[in-house]
């Protein structure tokens, strides 16, 4: 049984649109990629929020279960005061936060713009975040991402409003550091697979007399053009000699499973 | 017809919520995929045409999603999500007679496959560019652990699916008795 015309007719057009896919250059590819990750931006926007929401209802109804477990015999007018109170606290915990962030970014040398992540990477292979920063905010490609605590990652696919960080616990995010007390340099890449809550780092090509010990901060070298030298990736875990090199295992400063908010560098002041 | 717009919210909705869905910390960090589940779905309920339409749409989200530029060089290139749902939608397509016939557990379970699949293809187009391809069990686990929650999810998909098609009086379908 042959095939229809209309199925040979769809066929050729799906050929054709997978061939002008796969025709992409670098460039053309980013561009597709921040085109639509703007038309996706207003939900993955508006889906942050939501998740917040239910974060936030599910935690109040913890701890209200707690409550009411340690003591049956609340009024209910005290329970209204206590969901207040309650309410107060993720304020005072949200303007804390806020407050920390702002002291960072008056404190710091560098030109910081603070971002929002709005969603995570959902793939296997990657880890990015998606932060509600973009071009209109003078956001370009390869800038440094940083906390208060240190290195987060670099912009990679910047849209109009919207821009996707690739973390320094992602393979490709390599940057070169410099250890403290030391003259030891190499370069930090992240590990293909990651299990657990908290990633490692690889640091490769130390010399083999290195003898790092677990505790000694690691920073940026500034060699390279986009990370500027100083900032603090993590303190090292574990140090051994290769065939040819030493290497050694940093745990991240930044906890990159629980961010929040960001800067985005933008210059020197 | 309506069906098929339905199918593309669906995937849509779907690919913006997996963004949203934490990894399972006890499945070695494995990611829970829906848009395959559903696209698998498709290949099955509707005509040729419109499946590879279906294919094309998720392949391009897909694509829009995983690749990655970085230094001026593509990883993954655009493109590689939509041969990969074009095919494998293609071979879910194939046995369709299978699902008329009321075998939906195959389906069930090459929509688990099909999407460990992909997870696997792509951890085969970057290994290839990045070198040193190791398979250890972290790295199995990544690629089976979403083929295993698609295979669960399936047939509750598959029964509001069939449910969305009914109530959208969509002709084709193995309770409908005809499928073009």
């Amino acid at each position: 049984m042959g095939m229809s015309r209309t199925n040979i007719i769809a066929l050729l057009i799906f050929g054709a649109v997978l061939g002008y896919f796969l025709s992409f250059g670098p460039s053309t590819t980013q561009k597709f990629k921040a085109g639509i990750y703007q038309l996706l931006a207003p939900f993955l926007t508006g889906g942050s929020g939501l998740k917040k929401q239910i974060t936030s209802v599910r935690t109040g109804l913890k701890s209200l279960d707690q409550l009411e477990h340690e003591n049956t015999a609340l009024q209910v007018e005290n329970t209204e005061l206590r969901a207040t109170n309650r309410g107060l606290r993720d304020v005072e915990h949200e303007v804390n936060r806020l407050r920390h962030a702002l002291n960072y970014r008056e404190r710091s040398v560098f030109k910081l713009m603070a971002a929002e992540i709005v969603a995570r990477d959902s793939s296997s292979w990657w880890r990015t975040v998606t932060i509600n920063r973009g071009k209109r905010d003078g956001i370009e490609t390869d800038m440094p991402v940083v906390t208060d605590e240190g290195l987060v990652g670099k912009t990679t696919t910047v849209s109009e409003g919207i821009s996707i960080v690739l973390l320094i616990s992602d393979e490709n995010c390599r940057v070169a550091a410099s250890v403290e007390g030391s003259r030891e340099q190499g370069i930090v890449s992240g590990q293909r697979v990651t299990t657990g809550l908290t990633p490692l780092l690889d640091l490769n090509f130390l010399s083999k007399q290195a003898d790092l010990k677990p505790g000694q901060k690691v920073y940026t070298s500034g060699v390279g053009g986009v990370f500027p030298s100083g900032l603090l990736i993590g303190p090292v875990k574990a140090f051994r000699v290769r065939e040819l090199d030493g290497q050694a295992q940093l745990t991240p400063a930044v906890d990159l499973s629980h961010l929040e908010d960001v800067f985005v560098v933008t210059g020197r002041r | 017809m309506i069906f098929f717009f339905v199918l593309l919210f669906l995937v849509l909705a779907a690919q913006i919520a997996e963004l949203f869905i934490p990894a399972l910390p006890w499945l070695y960090d494995a990611h829970i995929y829906i848009v395959p589940v559903i696209v698998f779905y498709g290949a099955m309920a509707l005509p040729f045409p419109l499946m590879l339409a279906l294919a094309l749409y998720a392949g391009v989200l897909l694509d829009a999603l995983t690749v990655q530029v970085i230094g001026g060089k593509v990883e993954i290139s655009a493109g590689s999500s939509i041969l990969l749902y074009g095919v494998l939608a293609g071979i879910m397509h194939g046995l369709r007679p299978l699902f008329a016939r009321g075998h939906w557990e195959v389906h069930a379970i090459l929509s688990g496959v099909f999407t460990a699949l992909i997870v696997l293809t792509q951890y085969l187009m970057i290994t290839f560019r990045r070198g040193s391809l190791v398979f250890t069990r972290e790295i199995w686990w990544q690629i089976c652990g979403p083929g295993i929650a698609a295979m669960l999810v399936a047939p509750i998909l598959f029964w509001l699916l069939q449910w969305i098609g009914q109530m959208t009086a969509y002709p084709y379908g193995p309770d409908r008795g005809r499928f073009e």
